[in-house]
């Protein structure tokens, strides 16, 4: 039997809708994919047709959130100053599209994020990390030049990216206030170490 | 951390002795002056996260010295035990950025006047001179976003993403309402005010074995009266209730205007108030005011602060220049209300007594001294000490004893400076806590007067504000 695409969407959907809903009552770790299944009143095969396994289906929701979080900050287009705060604007939207997922970021993210695990893990999780990772290249060649957006500057942002979601998603500070301070300094940072004149232009005269 | 091996070094290399040479002559004008110098809004919001000039350093410097001095002559390894806690102390309290500008300051005064440093350091301490870095809108609009549920674009009808002023742990940015209303909107930094709370909260913890060393507990007990404050200061609720109690003291005949607030718009941490159009002290000065304006404001201030001493019955402990508005219709408008302080049943026991003191003299002055300065029967009959705390007093009061124009003039202001030098040099700096407040409101109030320069019967606006509040006169 064939479904038609827009049979296969709805499906996918009820099968986002039913993990959703099931992470926040019963916890991520505390779901089975077969809950998931009885939950979308499908086959727990059929799950497997859309989604490898909990992690990619938890960091599918994800990404949607992030992917909603990127739009709604591009299209804003306040013309911010700074590549500090255009950075930090970029983290608080994705944020508040992902605050209704909290409690599930971190189990999620520990498998489909990890920086020590494998790319092909989640390939949701890598191409949202790439998209992510695109409109921030963007951000400091606007700003610093071609030049400043190596593979490496890219990684020590996304480290303190990771450590940031990390630290937010255990955040139980009042609205996690202490995130923002947190994201505002690490921001901060990231902008200096690019600001910072290179090793070269100390020891130039001496050479 | 850097900044702790920077302050291991300042510890090991300070000063054996900080000599006895006297400060420059006026060098201590100077610094009084400065207290109604203090840099608030200007537009420039410069300030740094971390702790690296050459004055805070100074300052923490001589700050471990003058705790060090305080246990001299105790057994070796006890004295070796409660120095690891100040080093500790010192470096927790060099790690707190927002503390930079109140160690500055001690810097600035102790680089000067080596001798004043514990009446400074706690002075300083008290007037809540922190500092947390900028803020940009973006992070700006989340914060508020989660303090009043949505964004500053939605709540009001214009939001100027620029702060135009700077405030005590965070900034101010003007703002109109929907109705039209131009405000002026505080915002703090997220999460600082917990953060200062956990560092006192180390630091007491830290002091807690020096307990029992001479005046100690006194410092630690005003150490904790700052904390407690803090936590008053960083809740933007208790500054509305501040504010209320001081405009139902006054009346529109007055003419001082304290900011309405707009507490729907308003949160713990996020402030919403009128905004008052005028200039500041420096820029009213500029314009070379008449002589009868200077004594029209200079009247206004001394209103205020009687007012609100005894019919609000509290201190108005941050009257630096920057919170006074010069309004063009003449009017006198005062803003900041977060480092204010309403009287406990016992304070104002200490009020009343010290209006006794102050009207009688005698055997009230006495008392007053004994219970302000917390001296023990033994101390109080000390008549050296009683003589030395008492004409600190009646330099305070010669203004109000005075029935004439009163002239705050520089030699006033030295003869002030000296006696409240001997006091320190003495170590008689024990003290209530509100005792130090009324200081900085006192000092303050003194300095706004010599920046004025007025000609007014300071005696006669204090006698009828007595006679107001019912207190005689």
């Amino acid at each position: 039997m064939r479904i038609t695409a827009k049979a296969r969407e709805e499906v996918r959907e009820r099968i986002l809708s039913a993990g959703k809903s099931l992470f926040h009552r019963k916890g991520f770790a505390g779901t089975t994919t077969r809950d998931i299944s009885r939950a979308a009143a499908i086959a727990v095969g059929t799950l497997f047709n859309y989604f490898p396994n909990k992690e990619s289906l938890g960091m599918s929701i994800l990404a949607e959130a992030l992917e909603r979080g990127r739009s709604r900050f591009l299209g804003e287009d306040r013309g911010i100053p700074t590549l500090e705060e255009a950075l930090f604007a970029h983290v608080a939207s994705e944020l508040r599209e992902m605050r209704p997922h909290r409690s599930f970021v971190g189990p999620v993210l520990e498998t489909a994020m990890s920086p020590f695990g494998p790319s092909q893990v989640s390939s949701e999780g890598e191409k949202a990390r790439q998209d992510h990772l695109a409109t921030v290249a963007e951000m400091i060649i606007d700003r610093f030049g071609l030049d400043a957006a190596t593979s490496v500057t890219l990684q020590l942002y996304w480290s303190l990216y990771l450590g940031v979601l990390a630290f937010w998603s255990r955040d139980d500070s009042p609205h996690q206030e202490d995130t923002l301070a947190m994201l505002d300094q690490a921001t901060r940072l990231f902008v200096a170490s690019l600001s910072a004149p290179a090793r070269d232009d100390h020891e130039g005269g001496k050479r | 951390m850097k900044t702790s091996h920077r302050m291991s070094e300042i510890l090991d290399a300070l000063p054996a002795d900080l000599g006895e040479e006297a400060a420059p002559e006026g060098s201590m004008v100077e610094l009084l002056r400065s207290l109604a110098h203090r840099p608030v809004p200007t537009g420039r919001l410069v300030r740094l996260w971390a702790l690296g000039s050459l004055q805070a350093k100074i300052a923490a410097g001589y700050l471990a010295y003058w705790l060090k001095s305080g246990f001299t002559g105790e057994e070796e390894k006890e004295r070796r035990k409660k120095q690891a806690h100040v080093d500790a102390a010192i470096k927790l309290l060099g790690g707190m950025g927002y503390l930079r500008g109140a160690i500055m300051k001690v810097g600035q005064a102790l680089a000067q006047y080596p001798k004043i440093v514990p009446e400074q350091y706690v002075e300083v301490l008290s007037s809540l001179y922190f500092e947390a870095p900028p803020m940009h809108f973006s992070l700006l609009r989340e914060f508020v976003r989660n303090e009043l549920g949505a964004d500053p674009e939605e709540l009001f009808d214009d939001f100027e993403t620029e702060a135009f002023a700077a405030a005590s742990l965070g900034q101010v940015h003007r703002a109109r309402l929907k109705s039209g209303e131009p405000v002026a909107v505080k915002v703090q930094y997220p999460n600082i005010a917990r953060a200062i709370a956990a560092d006192f909260k180390n630091m007491k913890a830290l002091l807690a074995p020096l307990r029992g060393t001479r005046d100690w507990q006194n410092l630690v007990d005003q150490i904790e009266d700052v904390r407690t404050t803090l936590e008053i200061e960083t809740d933007y609720t208790r500054e509305i209730e501040f504010m209320e109690r001081a405009r139902s003291a006054l009346a529109s005949e007055d003419d001082i205007v304290i900011p309405r607030s707009y507490p729907e718009l308003s949160s713990r941490r996020v402030l919403t108030m009128q905004y008052l159009e005028g200039v500041h002290l420096t820029e009213f000065l500029e314009g070379n005011p008449s002589q009868p304006q200077r004594d029209l404001h200079a009247a206004q201030i001394t209103l205020l602060t009687f007012r609100l001493f005894y019919e609000a019955r509290m201190s108005y402990a941050d009257p630096n220049p920057g919170n006074f508005i010069f309004m063009d219709d003449g009017r006198l408008g005062l803003i900041d209300f977060g480092c204010c302080r309403v009287f406990s049943d016992d304070e104002q026991e200490l009020m009343e007594l010290g209006l006794a003191a102050l009207l009688h003299g005698g055997d009230a002055q006495t008392q007053m001294i004994k219970k302000a300065s917390l001296l023990t029967d033994e101390e109080a009959k000390d008549e050296k000490r009683r003589e030395a705390l008492g004409s600190v007093l009646d330099w305070f009061w010669e203004p109000l004893r005075y029935d004439g124009e009163f002239e705050f003039d520089d030699e006033y202001l030295r003869r002030g400076i000296e006696l409240m030098s001997e006091l320190v040099s003495r170590r008689y700096v024990r003290s209530m806590p509100i005792a130090i407040w009324n200081n900085r409101l006192f000092y303050g109030y003194r300095a706004l007067m010599y920046r004025l320069g007025p000609r007014i019967n300071v005696k006669r606006l204090h006698d009828s504000e007595l006679q107001r509040a019912g207190l005689g006169g």
